[in-house]
This record gives structure tokens, C-alpha cells and sequence, in this order.
């Protein structure tokens, strides 16, 4: 049987490195935060396409490019932007709660 | 599910859409940041992206093409023509660096810029953009690996081979046969493992456009008698290209067929007129290192990690004393022999 996701504490929106991307391991997930100009995005840290840490990566905006290869996502809804990234990538809805990042998993 | 092998750090295993069974891998990037060689700060701080760095560079790239085209001009009914195409070839052939740095999306802060001007110096140099995206990428993650890495230079075993290679005429012979292969809708086995099944149609159209292009080309200068492109363009690329050889040989050959960067690519020390030329790319090692870094922050890059890659500081003609030692001491003294 599937359990409904809940809402969960990920981070303090005042640890997040501000305008980027910021590294969270939940459990044994990482994940990436992102602060972008229109709110907090979180997805999973690994490229689905060859598995670097995006972390790593270069942040521009709601653009998270992947640092092996360089192909890009859009943080809000996870789409590949550019190759060799073709899938979209996995997001989780966010929100912040009392200065608190979380997330719906 | 499908293996991908990175750096030779691990094997990894992917299901394509499920997140349980992704497992990182250690890019060298990743390896430096844990390693204290880089902080995060610091690789923020280089990554940073602008438009006006490369427009200024553009700049004075376009200025030396043109320059270097009017002594084609000038020199029209002279046998100096032939030394000026050579000395024009060489800039053309530097349109790879650029279609480099631009299939990295690092040249321009706006990316459909890299696209546009990588797409450009690709028909410039017989190179469709896309299709080199995809195998460069393929280069980055198995980098010196034989039989993986797709433009692996073999160490040559010979001083035949060695010169053969710079010639170029083995490089034409394969560039022109890809394109054509390309053209008739195939593609090799190791092309379809690295590009998409979604994406292999694409790579065959862009393809058959630059060949509809140069077509278009021939003809409209048979038809109108207009032969300045082969003067300033086709015949100074071929006679420049060899310099390109000579540089592309540099960065790896020579240096072992192992995953490490640190061990398997070579950062070479050159005069500011050849890393003008070349956008930064003769900090190679650097660049594999992290290929997020835009050109013009390599050499900063260069101060933070100079310790931690191997560094040639006689520039390419250092490189080459070195291959042609390795090739005077036999296969068993060379780093290539896989």
C-alpha cells in the first residue's frame, strides 16, 4: 500500500547558498535546492543522464546545467532544456514554513 | 537499464526513471571539491558566465580574420599568396577552439548564442555542431579510454604514422567519410550507443543541410565565377590544418590511456597569441577538470589546481619533444600502448 506523501523539514532557507544550488542529503537521497528568482525548487542531485551531481553544476537562474556534460533543466517543473539531457529530471514540490525549506515526498 | 562508466571511478548502473537506483558518480570536479583542491565558493566564482568577455574576444577574433584574409587579398598575383593562406588557415582552423568552447554553452552567458556561433565556425570547419556536441561529450566521459573515448588519438608507433596523422589526410579521409555516412542516414554502433534514439534523425539532418550548403556553395561559384571562397576559406583551411593536428595531438597523446586526469591530459604553456587562438583551450587539463568554467576563467583555474594536473611548460613543441621521445624509446617506454 502506498503512503500519502507528507510535508517535510529539508533545510533553513538561511543555510541555503543564496542565487544557487545547495546540496541536502535526505535520508539516503541527495538532493538539490535551488534559490531561484521565483522561489525554492528542489529536485535529485544525480543527472539522470550520467549520474554527476548537479550541485556541481553551474546555476543560472531557473537553469541547472550538469557539470560533466552540460546539458540543462528547467529547476521549475524538471524538463530537459538541452542535450544530452532528454528526460526530465525528478522535481519535488517545495515550500518554505517558517523559514524552513520542505518538501512534499 | 544500461552501465555507464565515468572516470573509471565505478561502475554504475541506472534504471532510466527510477531515482532509487541512480548512484553518483565521481566526476573529476567532485573529486577536487572533496579533496580541498577547490571549494565551492571558488568554482562559483569561475563559473560565472557573461556575454561580454567572449564578445570582446569575438572582436578581436573577427579582426585578425579579416586581417589575415586582405594579406590573401593582397598578395592575389604573388607566390606570397601561399604563405598568407597558410597564415589565414591557421586562424580558420582555430574555429574548432571556439565550436569547443561553445558545444560547453561556456563561451556565452545566453545559450542560444553558443548554438548559433558553434553551428557557424561547424560549417567553417566541416564539423556539424550537434552531432560534435554529442561525441565531445562522450570524449569528457571516457576520456583516453581505447575503444570508448570517440576522438581517442592513438599514440602513433612510428615517426610514418606520426607524420601521416599530421598531414591531415587521415583526418579529412574520416571527416569527410562521417559526414557522408551521416548524410545517407547511418550511423555506427558506437555513435548510436552515445546518441539518443530520440535525437539519431537530428544528427542525419544537420548532416544532410551542411552538405546541401556546400553544394550550394560550389555551385553558386561555378555558376557566377566567383572562386573567392576557395581562395580565402577552403584552400586555407586545408593548408592550416595540419596545425591543428599538431595542436590536438598536444592535449593527450602521449600522456597515459588511463581515466585519471591527473595523469591522462596534458595542460600546455603557451604564448598569449596561441591561447588567444585557441580560447584558453591550452589549459586542457583544466578544462576536463571542469568544463563548466568558461574560457576566459581558465587561467585562474590554472592557479587554483596547478599542483594537482600535469602541466607542459614548453607549450605544444614541448608536447611533441615528448611524443617523439616516447616513439624514439619504443612501445614499451610510451603511455599509449593499449
Amino acid at each position: 500500500m502506498q503512503r500519502d506523501k507528507q510535508w517535510r523539514n529539508l533545510i533553513a532557507v538561511s543555510d541555503l547558498r543564496k542565487n544557487w544550488v545547495t546540496r541536502v542529503d535526505f535520508g539516503n537521497r541527495p538532493l538539490a535546492v535551488y534559490d531561484a528568482p521565483s522561489g525554492v525548487y528542489v529536485s535529485l542531485a544525480l543527472c539522470n543522464h550520467g549520474g554527476a551531481d548537479l550541485c556541481d553544476g553551474y546555476f543560472d537562474e531557473h537553469l541547472i546545467e550538469c557539470p560533466l556534460h552540460q546539458g540543462a533543466f528547467d529547476v521549475r517543473d524538471g524538463r530537459a532544456i538541452d542535450t544530452p539531457a532528454t528526460r526530465p529530471m525528478k522535481t519535488f514540490p517545495a515550500r518554505i514554513i517558517d523559514g524552513c525549506v520542505q518538501i512534499k515526498i | 537499464m544500461y552501465a555507464v562508466r565515468v572516470n573509471c571511478t565505478r561502475e554504475i548502473e541506472f534504471h532510466q526513471n527510477c531515482e532509487h537506483k541512480m548512484q553518483a558518480v565521481v566526476t573529476p570536479l567532485t573529486q577536487a571539491l572533496s579533496e580541498g583542491n577547490l571549494t565551492r565558493e571558488e568554482l562559483r566564482e569561475l563559473m560565472e558566465r557573461s556575454n561580454g568577455p567572449a564578445l570582446k574576444w569575438l572582436a578581436a577574433w573577427v579582426a585578425v580574420a579579416l586581417t589575415t584574409s586582405s594579406l590573401v587579398v593582397f598578395a592575389w598575383n604573388s607566390w606570397l599568396i601561399w604563405p598568407t593562406m597558410f597564415l589565414h588557415g591557421i586562424v580558420i582552423v582555430h574555429h574548432f577552439s571556439l565550436q569547443h568552447e561553445c558545444v560547453h554553452y561556456s563561451v556565452f552567458r545566453t545559450r542560444w548564442l553558443n548554438k548559433l556561433v558553434g553551428t557557424i565556425c561547424g560549417y567553417i570547419i566541416v564539423l556539424p555542431n550537434r552531432f560534435f556536441r554529442y561525441e565531445h561529450c562522450d570524449h569528457h566521459t571516457y576520456t583516453q579510454l581505447h575503444g570508448k573515448d570517440p576522438e581517442l588519438i592513438p599514440m602513433p608507433k612510428n615517426i610514418t604514422e606520426y607524420l601521416l596523422f599530421l598531414s591531415s589526410i587521415p583526418f579529412w579521409y574520416a571527416r569527410v567519410n562521417e559526414l557522408l555516412r551521416h548524410t545517407l542516414g547511418h550511423l555506427n554502433d558506437q555513435e548510436k550507443r552515445f546518441i539518443p534514439a530520440v535525437e539519431q534523425s537530428s544528427i542525419i539532418r544537420e548532416a544532410r543541410l551542411m552538405v546541401m550548403f556546400y553544394l550550394a556553395v560550389v555551385l553558386l561559384m561555378y555558376t557566377t565565377g566567383l572562386w573567392a571562397p576557395l581562395w580565402l576559406w577552403i584552400i586555407p583551411l586545408i593548408l592550416g590544418e595540419p596545425v591543428m593536428r599538431f595542436i590536438r595531438m598536444t592535449e593527450h597523446v602521449g600522456r597515459p590511456t588511463v581515466a585519471q586526469r591527473q595523469e591522462n591530459t596534458r595542460t600546455n604553456l603557451v604564448s598569449w597569441p596561441w591561447r588567444f587562438l585557441c580560447w584558453n583551450m591550452n589549459f586542457h587539463a583544466e578544462h576536463h577538470y571542469a568544463s563548466s568554467v568558461p574560457f576566459h576563467a581558465l587561467p585562474d583555474l590554472h592557479e587554483k589546481i596547478k599542483k594537482h594536473i600535469y602541466i607542459e611548460p614548453a607549450g605544444y613543441l614541448g608536447a611533441h619533444r615528448d611524443i617523439l621521445a616516447q616513439l624514439r624509446k619504443g612501445p614499451s617506454s610510451t603511455y599509449a600502448k593499449g
